[in-house]
């Protein structure tokens, strides 16, 4: 057998299960534990309350420093939402936002702002990031306001 | 703000894995409904069961209900990472530690798969196709895991190799052998002489 049959038996065998779904009961399976889930306080949140100062001073200091950086931005550096970088830049992931989708809605001058921050930040920010690693920095886009508040963060791997 | 653009923020995988690590469960319905697909088909294809594959498909979600925290979205986006959990129940329900990494020199020639049927089957497609899972379901789980997740789930070699937890180098060294492997049996089962990469 030689390498291109393989690899037509394979390819066979892809779309052969390229449509393959779990089975309804697999469904109601889930939905069942997502209604039966209590809404409960984040784990994060738990530990922010042990640290209940430490963790928004970091967070204070952070945004006083990107207000800063913003409010020294020259008028030409504002850029429209819809012509922000996400397109041109590679290996990220989409904006996650930070405050309800109306805000930014009615947002008409955000900026996008490229930012290396500490990971315990962005969990003060409600984002994903595993405790362990909190210390480490992680290179970001910031969509803020002219006043310096974050609307939305994106991760650039 | 572009209506698309808002769809897209409300809908970010790693937005609402935040939202179930922060105990809002309604925003794993759509990761599920999203991701439901890949993890199915992946235990599908490792296990050669569709009822494991369901259970496993489960199982995965479940977790992820539970342990949202653990993702972490600054390392890479949600699936591998949901891929690498899917690999690790179908290792459990096949009673392998999935932290175990073997040496692959070390792995014994595993034994070649029983075929239904005889050469004169072999143009049949639906018995290659019976013929092909059977072998993948024969190979060694550390090879299996590279062939499922490079030649039929569209992972990168790069991809696999974290969801694995080895080196590229593994992956390309393990996927070659498993090809071998498989292009051997299947060869021996129609009579040919097996010539795939090794």
């Amino acid at each position: 057998m030689t390498d291109s049959d393989l690899d037509r038996r394979l390819a066979a065998l892809k779309e052969a299960t390229a449509d393959a779904l779990p089975p309804p009961s697999a469904d109601r399976a889930v939905e069942a534990a997502i209604a039966g889930a209590k809404r409960a306080p984040p784990p994060a949140a738990r530990r922010r309350g042990e640290r209940w100062l430490v963790w928004p001073l970091a967070l204070a200091a952070s945004i006083a420093v990107l207000s800063f950086v913003v409010r020294s931005l020259p008028p030409e550096a504002v850029v429209a939402p819809e012509k922000r970088p996400t397109a041109t830049r590679s290996g990220g992931d989409e904006f996650m936002p930070i405050v309800p989708i109306a805000d930014i809605e009615q947002t008409r001058d955000a900026l996008v702002v490229p930012a290396r921050l500490p990971r315990m930040t962005l969990a003060q920010l409600g984002l994903p990031i595993n405790p362990a690693r909190a210390a480490d920095a992680i290179d970001t886009e910031l969509l803020v306001r002219r006043d310096g508040s974050v609307l939305a963060v994106r991760f650039v791997y | 703000m572009p209506a698309e653009l808002s769809e897209r923020l409300s809908a970010n995988d790693a937005a609402l894995a935040a939202r179930v690590a922060c105990g809002d469960p309604a925003a794993l319905a759509p990761l599920y409904q999203r991701h439901r697909g890949s993890v199915y088909r992946f235990a599908l294809l490792w296990s050669g069961s569709a009822a494991a594959a369901a259970d496993v498909t489960q199982d995965v979600f479940l977790h992820l209900l539970g342990h949202a925290e653990d993702y972490d979205a600054a390392r890479g986006p949600l699936q591998p990472w949901l891929l690498g959990i899917t690999r690790n129940f179908v290792h459990k329900r096949s009673g392998i530690d999935a932290r175990y990494v073997a040496n692959d020199e070390d792995v014994e020639e595993p034994d070649a798969p029983r075929f239904e049927g005889g050469p004169e089957a072999a143009m049949d497609t639906q018995r290659d196709l019976a013929r092909l899972r059977a072998a993948i379901a024969a190979l060694p789980p550390h090879f299996r895991d590279v062939l499922v997740l490079v030649e039929l789930a569209e992972r990168s070699y790069a991809e696999a190799a974290a969801i694995c937890g080895c080196e590229l180098n593994t992956v390309r060294s393990r996927l070659f052998r498993a090809r071998a492997l498989i292009a051997r049996w299947l060869s021996a089962s129609s009579g040919e002489t097996g010539t795939a990469r090794g």
